[in-house]
């Protein structure tokens, strides 16, 4: 009973790190409609970034969400006004321009293989920070500290993101412009500047998860094909451009890979994750969380 | 005209360069008075295995430079082996067209090779064909040596032996130190080589009479591994053994120490716990571990360190197993045509199977004795076993099996300590 309870509560940690990853995903796709494949890049180009940062100052690594954030937030932003914003242009008339999916696939590999030459292919992992190792004991069961850290910054990033979609000017006009870009632009919304933020926001949040990855998670230039796998899963499962949705997916696969090794194992446990992926493309395409149509 | 001249100027100087070819080819038999032992080589020296053949190449020449420093061949009249290298490129077909090569244009008298183990397969069906001794350092698929074949000689461990020789350990271990072991956990990468292992090691485990707690093959995919280390918790296993990948290795042992597993013992299978970033990734959570490995640096046999530091002098790097082997191979072949005398392929196949090493350079090896069996198998091949400690100098890799290799001065933690 107790280890169920153990596997329980470690799978919701782990699985709210899983949502913080797909976070990105969900609100990029929210807004441009498109699926950006890059996305596992900018979680390991942010798990690069938070690395570095925390190495080199010697600060918790949650200390270094500082220079984190910004970093990323530029990062993203730019990329999006740079190498994506010229395609949306030139496919004006297409509601869903597939080009640009063909270009965040060019983006992943470049980035990997970039990452690849500056850091070589060694496996980095954070050492001498505070957070590392550390178990929490509770009659019993453990729990993995590092982890409870990124549950908390999952649940608080998601929540920020949400109340700033909902309740500020901008990401009124973020949310107008996912509805119908056309009428936001007639409103006097500038599209693509909402989408250089959307980007931005996104590559940010992926920053928010890389700190939260590195005080128990090795750091290397193919990580995030890792998480890629898992983000497409979690999104779809939760509903493609919803925020809770996300980490309710994540949530949802963290509990089935930490729950169900128990009466199997672990190899069956990708199985299943596949056949509830399947099953919800078959049931509810639209996500637990999504909207049937959208405008 | 013009043109005419050159082309019967250009006909002339072959034809002088062939005269002149031929008559040092009279010549020289007659005026060096010298036999010299061709050796053809077939290694990979491109393709992504250029590294691995660059390695055996270097062995083998300083093996070569030494053999023929000391004067050659005695019983052939000094004869000095002459290398002759091909590239296999890894193929197989490459692999088989440069031994039909090596043996009917260049007329070698021995052929070794070829690393891969799908290149050397092949290829050892064209020297069994023409008779021709094929010594292979190292491929180490089993079938190459299960083939009836009567040319074929293999330095290296086979595949099955890896399994076989970590079992052998705990029992020794078990015996050296009055530990005994009950329960065994395998959790294994569900590839084809983790799960090759996990075959073995479960008739192992039976033939032993352990008794097998958890059979884990996980996804090395997995990012999470707190769900597998939880199962081997509650397993509570005297000895885990482990086959993994490189990423995966990280992450379980960082796991494994998180959640203070400590068996008695962590045997693991080389691949990603020998990755050269594992030590550096894991820190001290990888102390008292056991590797499997073919060779390490520390190995405590005469001549060893020396041969090392000539050869990391020369070369800019350490001997590994895939260059000894190969290092070992010419000491062998040397050994050979001293007893065989002579330059007939039977004569030096005879000797060959007749080989029963024990003295020399070959002699950095991990064991005691070189000598084949009736497949060509070189018997007493074995594996080595290291613990990876910190002796107060950082964590290393200090080689503690068999007990006749052990580093002196080291006696190998066991069980772990529960601290």
């Amino acid at each position: 009973m107790i280890y169920l309870l153990e596997d329980t509560i470690n799978g919701i940690l782990m699985g709210s790190i899983y949502g913080l990853t797909a976070l990105g995903l969900t609100i990029i796709f929210g807004v441009l409609k498109v699926i950006n494949f890059a996305h596992g890049s900018l979680l390991m180009v942010g798990m690069y970034v938070a690395f570095w940062a925390a190495t080199l100052s010697g600060m918790n690594p949650y200390v270094a969400l500082i220079v984190v954030v910004p970093i990323m937030y530029a990062f993203g932003y730019l990329l999006q006004n740079t190498l994506i914003k010229p395609i949306f242009k030139a496919e004006k008339q297409v509601r869903e321009p597939i080009t640009v999916i063909i270009v965040t696939t060019g983006v992943w590999y470049i980035l990997d293989n970039l990452c690849l030459l500056i850091f070589g292919p060694q496996y980095r992992a954070l050492q001498n920070n505070p957070l590392r190792g550390k178990m929490l004991e509770i009659g019993g069961m453990m729990l993995s500290v590092p982890k409870l850290w990124g549950f908390v910054a999952a649940m608080i990033t998601a929540g920020a993101v949400y109340w700033f979609f909902q309740k500020t000017r901008m990401g009124r006009a973020i949310r107008a412009t996912s509805l119908d870009r056309e009428a936001a632009s007639l409103m006097g919304i500038n599209q693509y500047k909402v989408y250089n933020m959307a980007f931005g926001i996104g590559t940010a949040t992926a920053g928010i998860a890389g700190v939260a990855l590195i005080p128990f998670f090795n750091v290397y230039p193919s990580v995030g094909v890792l998480f890629d796998m898992k983000g497409y899963i979690i999104v779809v499962l939760g509903g493609l451009g919803s925020i809770w949705g996300a980490m309710l997916g994540g949530i949802i696969i963290g509990l089935i890979e930490s729950v169900c090794p128990q009466f199997m194992t672990a190899t069956w446990t990708e199985a299943i994750v596949y056949a509830l992926f399947l099953a919800v493309l078959f049931i509810k395409p639209s996500g637990l969380f999504g909207v049937k149509y959208d405008w | 005209m013009k043109g005419k001249q050159v082309w019967w100027r250009k006909v002339a100087a072959v034809a002088m360069a062939l005269g002149l070819v031929a008559m040092l080819g009279i010549v020289s038999p007659v005026g060096a008075a010298e036999t010299v032992v061709k050796v053809g080589n077939i290694e990979p020296l491109s393709s992504p295995s250029a590294s691995v053949g660059e390695q055996g190449k270097n062995a083998r020449n300083m093996a070569v430079e030494e053999i023929n420093a000391a004067g050659g061949i005695k019983s052939l009249g000094g004869a000095k082996l002459e290398m002759i290298y091909a590239d296999s490129e890894s193929k197989p077909e490459k692999g088989v067209a440069e031994a039909e090569r090596l043996i009917n244009t260049e007329k070698v008298n021995v052929l070794t090779g070829c690393w891969n183990s799908a290149v050397t397969y092949p290829t050892s069906a064209v020297a069994e064909r023409y008779g021709i001794p094929f010594i292979v350092p190292v491929s180490v698929a089993d079938k190459i040596t299960e083939q009836g074949f009567k040319n074929v000689f293999r330095i290296a461990a086979k595949d099955s032996w890896w399994t076989r020789d970590q079992f052998t350990f705990l029992q020794d271990m078990e015996k050296e130190f009055g530990a005994k072991v009950e329960t065994v956990a395998f959790v294994y990468e569900n590839g084809d080589w983790g799960k090759g292992f996990a075959e073995q090691w479960k008739k192992l485990a039976e033939t032993a009479g352990y008794k097998v707690v958890l059979d884990e093959p996980y996804p090395s995919t997995a990012t999470d591994f707190s769900p597998v280390v939880n199962k081997i918790k509650r397993a509570n296993p005297d000895v885990l053994m482990m086959v993994s990948n490189a990423a995966d290795a990280i992450l379980l042992t960082n796991t494994l120490a998180e959640y203070k597993v400590k068996p008695k013992a962590i045997i693991t299978s080389g691949g990603g716990h020998a990755d050269p970033s594992f030590l550096k990734a894991v820190g001290k959570n990888a102390r008292y571990l056991f590797d499997i490995v073919e060779w390490e640096t520390d190995v405590n046999k005469p001549g060893a360190k020396d041969i090392n530091t000539k050869f990391k002098t020369k070369y800019g790097y350490n001997l590994a197993g895939e260059s000894v082997d190969a290092y070992i191979a010419m000491y062998v072949l040397k050994d050979a045509l001293e007893r065989a005398g002579s330059l007939d392929p039977k004569a030096i196949r005879e000797a060959l199977a007749a080989t029963n090493l024990s003295t020399g350079p070959a002699m950095i090896a991990s064991y005691d004795v070189i000598a084949f069996d009736a497949t060509g198998q070189n018997k007493f091949a074995a594996l080595a076993i290291v613990q990876v400690n910190d002796l107060g100098t950082g964590l290393e890799r200090i080689t503690v099996w068999p007990k006749n290799a052990r580093r002196a001065g080291y006696t190998p933690v066991f069980p772990m300590p529960k601290d």
